[in-house]
């Protein structure tokens, strides 16, 4: 039953990819590309090429991150879908530590700047989760708004505060980290960021499976009357998780100033959290299938470099890939918003 | 009695399957026109089916269906209205913003696509006096009382002249004398002409108003049509629709409540319910005093409320739906907002506690509402059933899913729940094994006061039998127990001490052997 039930989510999770990259091949080619040329080339840079499976690496471990603390929260009921806001005030919680503690020895920076980018995303989480307990305000509008303070914020300190002075203008961007801060080269592959995904990784899957939290949250996910019911505090395990998804968010930040960009850049990976919602929706908010899932969507991030050499297809095209997936998803997803509607009766009632 | 020409309504040979569960089987029954008849049986026994047939709603695997006489088309809900059959749905399918002239108007024929509010009153004052319903046309559904809703609906099924009406369930949401009420309306309509068959499963209310009484069971036409009335073998009834499987289970005390009131003369047979100490010694089970509450979204403020459960007692309250018992439970839960007044569980005082801390305490709650309140039907068995231990404990200890696994399927099996695995939703189970789950549960040794709220609403006999079981045992083991009913048999049957609330208030008190008419006049406040 239960091994069966799994494998029809899994299979309908890859239909429904497959549905969208069927649409996406149809609409290229009534736009005059070639559809086969846009998958040969996808698959290519996404796995086939030597070493694209490294590239594909490079993207899906940030993604996995992110995308795990987007599925606690769902799983919670709490829609944050904050999730780039939370990764872009990580970043500029870590880079602030990197920037004016660059006389420091790295066994103090490293851990502050992790500290930091944590603490940066956690309270960026940590408002709409306010809001919306106190007072009721509807977190998706809150935090989706937070998306665009948080990227102007990102803007303000990349021109201001943490200007490099010796930037061309073109691109707005911090100073480069320290040699001695990052965390990995270019390629972001280094065994602190492997070890570090493996960590987290192991730690939700543990916090989902083998804890009350994860029991109980899933209760209150699904029916949050039950639970209140039972006298739990809605609004504590709502903020438990809402904070748990920011600060991974931000630790995703965090290791992208640290490991592959090596400097905070103004409007930076614009779609990191949308595509880590994506992931966790496309993986039914299960840890191990977020894991897979980031897999592919790193590996078609890591595509999106190729098509315009390969397919002479804009690299917008993976954009617009996962736009068909997140119709589709969104589309399979709307007893969830019965279920937000449930969640608004309940809390009037707590 | 003897049918004159055709039959109003006949079904030869009818079967329905839903995938391999078969809902009816070989039913052939004719009704003669004029008369009301009655359905019985328990939940699952095929009445609904055999309404939805009959209206047109469902098509029959096999069989026919014949109105006055002509055959007509199965499964065909227009054709089937056409020909004079009308469904009043168990639950009411009026949209609650609605005036109830905009009501009427709704899917009636011949309606006009532009109308006025004052041209819709008009057109259906008449109607609705004709049918003495009361009510004012302009007023909204949701402000109706429920009797008056229901009266809203027979008139709409009456408005396309109707020669047969069918209700399903249609007492399940009245008091008693909502009941009286529905009854004398339908012999009026039965003297203007109307074939009437009501789908019921109380031999009490079947005998007080029906013409012949048709007994199904597990699909098939056991009983019936037998006249009903005073000489109807109510014993013989209540066992063809209990079947002999379940008939050894059946208690003296159920088939009392089965066969209504008058069971009750059953004599040895029923269980003593006065045997406890009516003060029972050492601190209650539960103590309030004084509790008054805001006006809560799910019903009127309690004003000054004093109630104290003893151990080993049930106290049974009884009240018309809407007047106090959702917010009762609801306070006890501490999700009603308490103004004054305090709250002691087992001694402790509980006034300001969580619920968290007062099912610390002991309380336990078997809500209104099995599938909201009560379980998460897209989660799984175990989870269900696990859920209020592990808020107890810490909430980020490692646990062992499978153990949790294990000691839910020793329990279920306890409670005899049927299921298939403990991985399975919540949802997939019938009513009457959530209501164990929920039991299994909230029953546990460490409860010392359980509030069951409608524990056995939509129940069938069995079920029902089990749950009151349960509840008789928690008393034996010193647990102190506060049943929340609309069915007054059931209150009747199994409370040490009855108490009518009214308007947010506890207006009376009675001790074994309850009065049906004291009881029913303090429940209507006419005293």
């Amino acid at each position: 039953m239960m091994l069966k039930g799994r494998l029809i989510t899994v299979g309908r999770a890859i239909a429904f990819v497959l549905l969208a990259l069927i649409l996406c091949g149809i609409v290229f080619q009534l736009a005059g590309y070639s559809a086969k040329e846009m998958f040969q080339s996808i698959a290519d840079g996404a796995f086939l090429n030597p070493g694209a499976w490294k590239n594909s690496l490079r993207w899906a471990l940030p993604l996995f991150i992110t995308a795990c603390g987007v599925a606690i929260s769902f799983r919670c009921g709490f829609f944050n879908v904050g999730a780039q806001g939370q990764f872009y005030l990580g970043a500029i919680g870590a880079t602030f530590v990197v920037d004016f503690m660059a006389g420091w020895p790295a066994f103090v920076v490293i851990p502050l700047a992790f500290l930091a980018g944590i603490l940066g995303g956690a309270i960026w989480a940590l408002w709409p989760a306010l809001l919306r307990v106190r007072s009721g305000t509807d977190e998706v509008i809150t935090t989706l708004m937070g998306n665009f303070i948080a990227g102007l914020v990102l803007i303000y300190v990349c021109s201001g505060i943490l200007k490099d002075p010796s930037g061309t203008g073109q691109v707005m961007a911090s100073r480069p980290v320290s040699p001695a801060f990052r965390i990995s080269t270019n390629s972001g592959l280094s065994p602190t960021i492997i070890g570090i995904v493996i960590v987290v990784g192991v730690a939700m899957w543990l916090l989902v499976n083998r804890t009350a939290f994860g029991v109980l949250s899933s209760l209150a996910g699904r029916n949050p009357i039950m639970v209140v019911w039972q006298g739990a505090k809605l609004s504590r395990l709502g903020i438990a998780g809402f904070v748990l998804g920011g600060a991974l968010a931000g630790l995703a930040g965090t290791i992208e100033v640290l490991g592959p960009n090596g400097r905070l850049v103004s409007g930076f990976l614009p779609a990191h959290g949308f595509t880590a919602i994506l992931i966790a929706l496309v993986a039914s908010l299960s840890i191990t299938g977020t894991a897979i899932v980031s897999l592919f969507f790193g590996g078609l991030a890591a595509a999106s470099l190729y098509l315009p050499v390969l397919a002479g297809l804009p690299s917008a095209a993976i954009d617009i890939i996962n736009a068909a997936i997140a119709l589709f998803i969104t589309a399979r997803t709307v007893p969830g918003l019965a279920r937000l509607a449930a969640r608004r009766r309940a809390s009037g009632s707590t | 009695m003897a049918p004159s020409g055709a039959p109003a309504l006949e079904c030869r040979d009818v079967s329905v399957s839903y995938g391999p569960v078969a809902a009816l089987s070989g039913v052939s029954l004719r009704l003669a026109p004029g008369l009301i008849h009655a359905v019985c049986g328990q939940n699952g026994a095929g009445k609904t089916t055999f309404a939805r047939v009959a209206s047109g709603l469902v098509r029959p695997n096999r069989g026919a269906l014949f109105i006055s006489g002509q055959e007509v088309a199965t499964g065909n809900v227009a054709r089937a209205r056409a020909a004079g059959v009308e469904l009043v749905h168990q639950s009411f399918a009026l949209p609650p913003s609605f005036t109830v002239a905009e009501a009427m108007e709704f899917g009636a024929e011949k309606g006009t696509p532009i109308y006025s509010r004052r041209g819709l009153e008009a057109r259906w004052k008449q109607h609705l006096e004709n049918l003495g319903v009361r009510v004012r046309l302009r007023d909204r559904i949701r402000d109706l009382a429920v009797e008056q809703q229901q009266g809203v609906e027979i008139a709409r099924a009456l408005v396309a002249e109707a020669s047969v009406l069918i209700l399903d369930e249609p007492t399940a949401v009245l008091s008693p004398t909502g009941v009286e009420m529905l009854f004398d309306r339908l012999r009026n309509l039965k003297a203007g002409g109307v074939t009437i068959l009501l789908i019921l499963h109380k031999i009490r209310e079947v005998l007080g108003v029906a013409d012949t009484v048709t007994v199904l069971r597990g699909g098939k036409l056991v009983e019936g049509p037998l006249p009903a009335g005073d000489t109807t073998p109510q014993l013989r009834l209540a066992h063809a629709i209990v079947g002999s499987a379940a008939e050894q289970a059946l208690s003296g005390a159920d088939e009392a409540a089965l066969t209504g009131a008058e069971g009750r003369d059953l004599g040895a047979s029923v269980e003593p319910v006065a045997s406890v100490p009516a003060t029972p010694a050492g601190p209650v089970a539960l103590e309030i005093a004084g509790a008054s509450t805001r006006a809560d979204p799910e019903g009127p403020a309690l004003a000054d409320i004093d109630l104290a459960v003893g151990r080993s007692e049930i106290v049974g309250v009884a009240g018309v739906e809407g007047n106090g018992q959702r917010t009762l439970v609801r306070m006890l839960a501490n999700l009603a907002d308490l103004q004054s007044g305090r709250i002691a569980l087992a001694g402790t005082d509980v006034t300001r506690g969580a619920l968290a801390a007062r099912r610390g305490a002991g309380l336990r709650i078997i809500p209104f509402e099995r599938n909201t309140e009560g379980l998460s039907l897209a989660s799984s068995l175990w989870e269900n059933w696990s859920a209020r231990q592990l808020l107890f404990g810490p909430l980020l200890k490692l646990i062992s899913p499978a153990a949790w696994r294990r000691d839910c399927d020793l329990s279920l099996k306890q409670w005899d729940v049927r299921y298939a695995t403990t991985t399975q939703p919540a949802g997939s189970l019938s009513g009457g094994n959530a209501q164990k789950l929920i039991l299994a549960r909230e029953v546990d040794a460490d409860a010392s006061l359980i509030i069951a709220a409608q524990p056995t609403r939509g129940l069938d006999v069995g079920a029902t039998a089990f749950v009151w079981k349960s509840l008789r045992a928690a008393r034996e083991r010193g647990c102190g127990v506060l049943l929340i009913s609309s069915d007054l048999d059931e209150l009747f049957d199994i409370s040490d001490r009855l108490i009518v609330m009214l308007s947010g208030r506890i207006v009376a008190e009675f001790r074994p052997p309850y009065s049906l008419s004291a009881v029913g006049a303090a429940m209507t406040g006419a005293r």
